[in-house]
């Protein structure tokens, strides 16, 4: 289990994370969901230990994470949204590493190494060396890297940023294969499809700050499972309604320019985090 | 153990990088040699002045082949590839992280020591290089490897390394006993130029490579900016807020 309690990080005047107060379960997928400088990479990073918060704590099933909690940090992996590797290392070597700096013995990180490489399909570039590969390749080798050491928890920064669609599904069903594995998964991420498909509760932060935190299905059903796009020339308006019967009544008064569907979770973070940027 | 991990990593680059880590840590000394020793042909306290120069080249090679193996992989590692990130989030303890640097830079200084070491072995100065050579090496190697890990957690920009080695290796290149005595230095001078860890170490190699042994006061001296760099850096390491 995560705890983040009154978590705070301030850069000088800026404050990035605002007492930030999180619960994630053993085995749960959450997402944690915000505009550009929201706060969520620094709370990741404050998960690895690179940024020490400036007041608050996160306790791993109990025991508080700092940079002297190795018990702790045995359980994490994490997946940043840079290709943060040595990029003079071949695959192969950011494997072993990876096995070395968490004890695991030669033989071992020879098998996992090849069974993650064959698994991700990057078995054939072994010996490649980091600068050499695509975008998509380096992060499939950081899920690699990150799933070597058998994981508790797993923390993804943006992990399918710079994917190509069908990357982007690939790495999907492969979170939710880790997920059926009861690891505990923390994703930050733009895409809110993303979050919406594979995430169990997700939080929406704003200016560091805690906005709502629930299941993306009680976040819709809290705005309208129901949605109408009305547009004109120059915008996009939705309308959010409880029951078909309200959405359809609503339809056939606006005309021939608005659309029907169902509400999404993007539509639950343009409705609380957009209405809000734009009043700014 | 953290620092097999370390020292594995430092290997690996070794083995990749083996004829441009050897080259550039021979050209420069080798051109001192050349120009300084045989090329300008002058005596020294009665006695060929490449006698003088050899054991402070070793020392300077030392020096820069331990500070550059390390300032330039922290910073790279810490500034522009982020690739400490992947440390830091492991259960290797970070001193040891700490701790395997500094040995895998000091090696890399003593390779570059004994690099000069074995070119200069043809020209039979009937200098002494034995056991206590190699420590002292060793010991300087590990003092600035210790700096170049402090100065690399100072860098804003992972520019910054070469900008470390111009201000603070470059001059003491130079003044620090390795070319001339800092006996002919200024008074005040002097007394601050022979406090920096590389007069003492060129100072304790020129005593056991004439014979007549070294004072322990430059182990000391040598002991005192280790453990003084080396409490700073895993301060660093462990307190800095945004590594």
């Amino acid at each position: 289990m995560i705890e983040i309690r009154n978590l705070t990080k301030k850069f000088g005047d800026f404050t990035a994370v605002d007492g930030l107060d999180l619960t994630i379960g053993t085995g749960e997928f959450f997402g944690l969901l915000g505009p550009n400088g929201a706060g969520k990479t620094t709370t990741i990073s404050m998960m690895s230990t690179v940024l020490l918060p400036t007041s608050g704590e996160i306790l791993i099933d109990g025991n508080k994470l700092d940079r002297k909690a190795t018990a702790a940090k045995r359980k994490l992996s994490v997946i940043t949204q840079e290709y943060s590797m040595r990029q003079d290392m071949t695959m192969d070597e950011v494997m072993e590493y990876q096995g070395r700096l968490y004890y695991m013995p030669k033989k071992e990180i020879r098998r996992k190494s090849d069974e993650l490489l064959e698994f991700a399909g990057l078995i054939d570039y072994r010996h490649r060396v980091v600068r050499h590969l695509s975008g998509g390749m380096k992060r499939k080798l950081m899920v690699c890297r990150a799933l070597m050491t058998e994981p508790q928890i797993l923390l993804l920064d943006e992990p399918t940023a710079g994917m190509d669609a069908i990357s982007r599904r690939q790495m999907w069903n492969l979170l939710r294969q880790l997920h059926s594995r009861n690891i505990t998964i923390l994703l930050t991420t733009h895409y809110i499809d993303e979050a919406q498909s594979l995430c169990d509760r997700v939080a929406l932060i704003d200016h560091g700050k805690l906005d709502i935190i629930d299941t993306p299905e009680a976040l819709i059903e809290a705005l309208g499972g129901f949605a109408v796009d009305e547009t004109s020339e120059e915008t996009l308006v939705c309308h959010y309604f409880k029951t078909r019967e309200e959405a359809i009544e609503y339809l056939e008064k606006a005309g021939r320019d608005a659309v029907l569907r169902g509400t999404t979770l993007e539509d639950v973070f343009v409705e609380r985090i957009g209405r809000r940027l734009s009043q700014k | 153990m953290g620092v097999l991990a370390v020292l594995w990593e430092k290997w690996r680059e070794f083995r990749r990088d083996f004829y441009k880590i050897t080259l550039a840590a021979v050209i420069t000394p080798l051109m001192y040699l050349i120009v300084f020793g045989l090329g300008i042909q002058t005596t020294s306290h009665g006695e060929p002045y490449l006698n003088f120069l050899i054991p402070g080249i070793v020392s300077l090679s030392t020096m820069t082949g331990s500070f550059s193996a390390v300032a330039q992989n922290m910073s790279v590692q810490r500034l522009y590839e982020k690739a400490l990130d992947q440390v830091m989030v492991s259960p290797t303890p970070l001193w040891q992280f700490l701790m395997g640097q500094v040995i895998g830079g000091s090696l890399r200084g003593m390779y570059a020591g004994c690099m000069i070491l074995v070119l200069t072995l043809p020209i039979r100065t009937g200098l002494i290089f034995n056991g206590y050579s190699f420590l002292i090496m060793f010991l300087n190697g590990t003092v600035f490897s210790t700096l170049a890990l402090v100065l690399s957690f100072l860098a804003k920009s992972y520019t910054d390394a070469p900008r470390y080695t111009a201000y603070i290796i470059t001059p003491m290149s130079f003044l620090c006993n390795t070319f001339f005595s800092t006996d002919a230095m200024p008074m005040g001078i002097r007394q601050v130029v022979a406090a920096l860890p590389l007069s003492q170490t060129s100072g304790m190699m020129r005593g056991v490579a004439s014979g007549l042994g070294f004072s322990p006061w430059g182990m000391v001296i040598l002991i005192a900016y280790l453990v003084a760099f080396s409490l700073i850096s895993v301060t660093f390491i462990y307190k800095k807020k945004n590594l």
